[in-house]
């Protein structure tokens, strides 16, 4: 399909009604939501390789000790990136709507299938989980996990893919109708790159290694989790996290030379800032590998977490630059303000999820890094009541202004 | 008038029709998300019990219960939730995409409250016997009133589904004035009590495994009170429900839900009221095995004709009215901007004006018109019915009475489907050729062998292409 064809149904593909705040909101919002359900899928991959690599030497009561806690950390991992990833695909199908659904059709077989193998892969996953505990863990278990890995690794993939060929609509059409032949079957793959998907998997090899030095440091407070293993923990997570982090930056070069040169993606900034970002990320982990990272496991993921916030502004001005011979720009979305509706989000956001969010996580970190029961501080304290206030207070709200305007609506 | 119509590609699946993807796993959604928000009260209500009458064996149950709710609810509940939504978007992605931009805050909104949930379902198993009382009960009644709110949330979306129920709507084009829709409350009221009666089935697989004989009595008299409170409240709000419900929903509930599925809810709703007056009565004769049934059946006799019937009731519409199950705007949303569809087909019809038709079937010929037709009818037709004739989801061919005569079945396109006088069929005017085309196809399932095909396939092997 030409240029100006595909532009124009672009724009008739989007919804006419329209979104009701700035488009900015939403792309900011679309990015930043981005940044940790990718991070969980990180770590979740990273965990669960390492869950099973260590499986294989449990023997070793470091590896045995590693393993149960990677297998725990994968399985609660997978269910916190599910959640996360509905806010980032939310925002997604509201200023890029055309790209997501049109994908979505045209690969539909897989969207279906995506969920039944996350599924099936996750309760395998969770009987792994079930069953690694102590050096008597069955054998057969290993392949149980290794299902599970496989199908997150599959169902990955496929969110790659829906992603992609969201990036070309010029060849929507003909992937519909090859040769004149209407394809409504939705069973094909049409489009992938590896080496972007190859970027995605480098970058949890980088993440999880972070991670597991965090996780040598978050215990080092526990009296049950001996120093030495701790520092083996460490000591491998910097290594890991150094791999990660120079596959990283081959596989951007790669990922870049792979992007269409009138795209000018080599001239842009941000691939720059990226490229040198990375840069740093090797010199840190390559410092952290030949000294003790005591200490540095926090620095070492937050500059992580840096990374992925980088790369999260990158795959949106990638994909901007795919868009812009369409003239397809976000900013150009119809906007019919809807202020109610954003309020309560605001309010939602700030009051729920920073009062019950806070008080959970305040919580499970505190109690966490104690052996015996957790007598809640007053700072743990204040914030459950603020917890318990915040949301009777926000389903009270919710009920009264929909009892009004039902009334009024209505009555 | 608009110049091209903002369909997407179609997805066709034999047999069962993309209605089926999504009842069924809309129905494991709603039997998974239902019990955790249940379990979340049941969870507080037992908790402040355990504390208050200063009983830690109920802790020990909650325990237990705690890894169950994990597994059984919270997993399969949190990942056939975001199945349902990419179940919609590729069977109705104007659908969809439609309640996407009215109610994105909304959403957004309750992504707050399941981040909060899933975080705080972790909690409650871990925690528990982990930190001092006082705490686990107020990460109890968060847990819980977040879980509520989930559900608050995600039901005025689903009621608008229905219909606005006024028309304010419309004209003001607000997210609240369609939130809080006629049928709103309730739906609301249905949801909040079926939450309660599933809760307490579900629990009962836990609680008859329970050794202590006091634990175990108090309990299961717990869930036999707190379902049969469901079950009453359940029944009260369907009245209430019914009657807020749009004309062609009632009339569709009245001819066709009813005499389909009304005995087996019948029979199920008075199974259920035995099962849980007979278990308050002799809690001790509860066998882990009835409870799995019971949910089980529950969601088979309750869950699926109540799916499915929601889905067939809201027809000829998928959203608000406004947008038929066929993916066409049926009218002008001005508080919206929305143009009706209408006007186009009525004037271009469908294969000129859709992206994602190949360009030889643009114009229809006698070499391309069964082509055409197939094309068309699923464009038309697949959201609710499959053109096989054994198929499960209302298929054509009968429905026709297995006619194969085109004329016959364009006398029915021409008039009731042109004029959109069925109340639960989507209004079809389209141009007379292709109609044309559409009655040669559907009576082509039947046997009828179109003139050209048939010339074709005399004089040579046909390379005619058809759709998957």
């Amino acid at each position: 399909m030409d240029v100006a064809s595909t532009a124009a149904m672009l724009h008739t593909l989007q919804d006419p009604t329209g979104i009701p705040s700035h488009p900015l909101i939403f792309q900011v919002l679309m990015v930043f939501t981005w940044v940790p359900h990718i991070l969980f899928v990180n770590i979740s991959l990273g965990a669960a390789l390492m869950g099973l690599y260590a499986f294989t030497k449990r023997h070793d009561p470091h590896w045995q000790k590693l393993s149960e806690a990677m297998t725990k950390v994968a399985k609660v991992g997978v269910s916190l990136l599910v959640v996360l990833g509905v806010a980032p695909l939310l925002f997604t199908q509201t200023i890029y709507d055309p790209q997501w659904y049109a994908s979505n059709l045209l690969s539909a077989s897989w969207v279906i299938g995506f969920i039944f193998t996350l599924t099936i892969g996750y309760l395998a996953w969770f009987t792994f989980y079930l069953k690694n505990h102590g050096d008597h863990a069955p054998g057969w278990i290993f392949w149980l996990g290794v299902f599970g890995l496989a199908m997150f690794f599959l169902d990955g993939f496929i969110m790659h893919v829906l992603a992609y060929q969201g990036l070309h609509p010029e060849k929507w059409v003909e992937w519909y109708t090859p040769d004149g032949h209407v394809d409504m079957s939705g069973n094909s793959v049409h489009a992938y790159e590896l080496v972007r998907w190859g970027f995605f998997m480098a970058m949890s090899v980088t993440v999880f290694g972070a991670f597991l030095i965090a996780y040598g440091d978050y215990f080092k407070v526990r009296a049950d989790r001996g120093p030495a293993y701790l520092a083996f923990a460490r000591k491998l997570g910097s290594q890991i996290a150094f791999v990660g982090a120079v596959a990283q930056v081959v596989l951007l070069l790669g990922w870049m030379l792979d992007v269409p040169a009138a795209l000018k993606i080599w001239t842009h900034p941000m691939s720059w800032l990226l490229l040198i970002y990375l840069g740093v990320l090797v010199a840190a982990f390559a410092v952290a590998r030949g000294s003790d990272t005591q200490g540095q496991g926090y620095k070492l993921l937050t500059l992580s977490i840096g990374m992925a916030g980088l790369v999260a502004i990158f795959r949106e001005v990638l994909r901007m630059a795919y868009m812009a011979p369409f003239n397809y720009s976000v900013l150009d979305y119809k906007v019919l303000w809807d202020v109610p509706s954003f309020v309560l989000f605001l309010l939602t956001i700030v009051g729920v999820g920073g009062l019950m969010g806070g008080f959970i996580i305040t919580l499970v970190y505190k109690a966490g890094r104690v052996s015996g029961v957790y007598q809640a501080d007053a700072t743990v304290s204040r914030l459950g009541v603020g917890s318990v206030a915040a949301t009777a207070l926000w389903v009270a709200g919710f009920m009264a202004v929909g009892i009004w305007i039902w009334l009024s609506n209505n009555g | 008038m608009l110049e091209m119509l903002g369909l997407y590609p179609q997805w066709y699946v034999p047999g069962i029709g993309t209605a089926w993807v999504m009842g069924i796993i809309g129905t494991i959604h709603v039997l998974a998300s239902h019990t955790s928000v249940g379990a979340a009260w049941l969870f507080a209500l037992l908790a402040q019990k355990s504390v208050s009458e200063n009983k830690p064996e109920i802790m020990l149950y909650l325990k237990k219960y705690g890894m169950f709710l994990l597994v059984f609810s919270y997993i399969i509940g949190s990942i056939t939730g975001p199945g349902i939504w990419y179940s919609v978007t590729v069977a109705s992605p104007r659908g969809i995409s439609g309640l996407i931009h009215n109610f994105v805050w909304l959403w957004a909104s309750e992504w707050v409250f399941f981040f909060v949930e899933v975080i705080g379902v972790y909690a409650m198993v871990y925690l528990i016997g982990k930190i001092d009382n006082k705490t686990y009960l107020k990460l109890a009644w968060s847990f819980a009133l977040a879980s509520w709110a989930t559900m608050i949330l995600i039901v005025p979306i689903l009621s608008f589904m229905m219909w606005p129920g006024n028309d304010q709507w419309y004209s003001t084009g607000s997210t609240f004035d369609a939130a809080f829709n006629l049928n709103y409350f309730a739906h609301l009221g249905i949801r909040t009590a079926f939450m309660f009666a599933v809760a307490g089935a579900v629990g009962g697989i836990i609680a008859a495994t329970l050794k202590d004989r006091e634990t175990r009595i108090e309990i299961t008299r717990f869930l036999s009170k707190m379902g049969l409170a469901g079950m009453f409240l359940m029944l009260v709000m369907f009245m209430w429900y019914t009657a807020t419900l749009p004309e062609n929903a009632r009339l569709i509930m009245e001819t066709q839900m009813m005499p389909k599925y009304g005995s087996t809810l019948g029979a199920l709703l008075l199974a259920t009221l035995v099962y849980f007056i007979f278990t308050a009565w002799k809690p001790m004769y509860l066998r882990q095995g009835v409870a799995v049934v019971m949910t089980l059946a529950i969601g088979l006799f309750g869950l699926w004709p109540e799916e499915r019937s929601r889905e067939s009731m809201r027809k000829p519409y998928v959203a608000g009215q406004y947008i038929y199950s066929n993916q066409f705007f049926s009218r002008d949303v001005p508080g919206k901007g929305v143009v009706s569809d209408m006007p186009l087909i009525e004037a271009k019809g469908v294969l000129a004006t859709n992206y994602f038709v190949p360009e030889e079937l643009r114009k229809i010929t006698p070499e391309n018109q069964l082509r055409a037709g197939e094309v068309l009818t699923k464009i038309m037709c697949a959201n609710c019915h499959s053109v096989e004739s054994d198929g499960a989801l209302r298929p054509l061919p009968p429905l026709f009475g297995h006619s194969d005569e085109p004329k016959m079945i364009q006398a029915y396109l021409d008039g009731a489907l042109y004029h959109g006088k069925i109340p639960y069929m989507p209004r079809m005017p389209l141009p007379e050729d292709e109609r044309a085309a559409m009655a040669l196809y559907i009576a082509s399932l039947s046997g009828y062998t179109p003139p050209a095909v048939a010339v074709s396939q005399a004089t040579h092997s046909s390379s005619a292409k058809g759709v998957n």
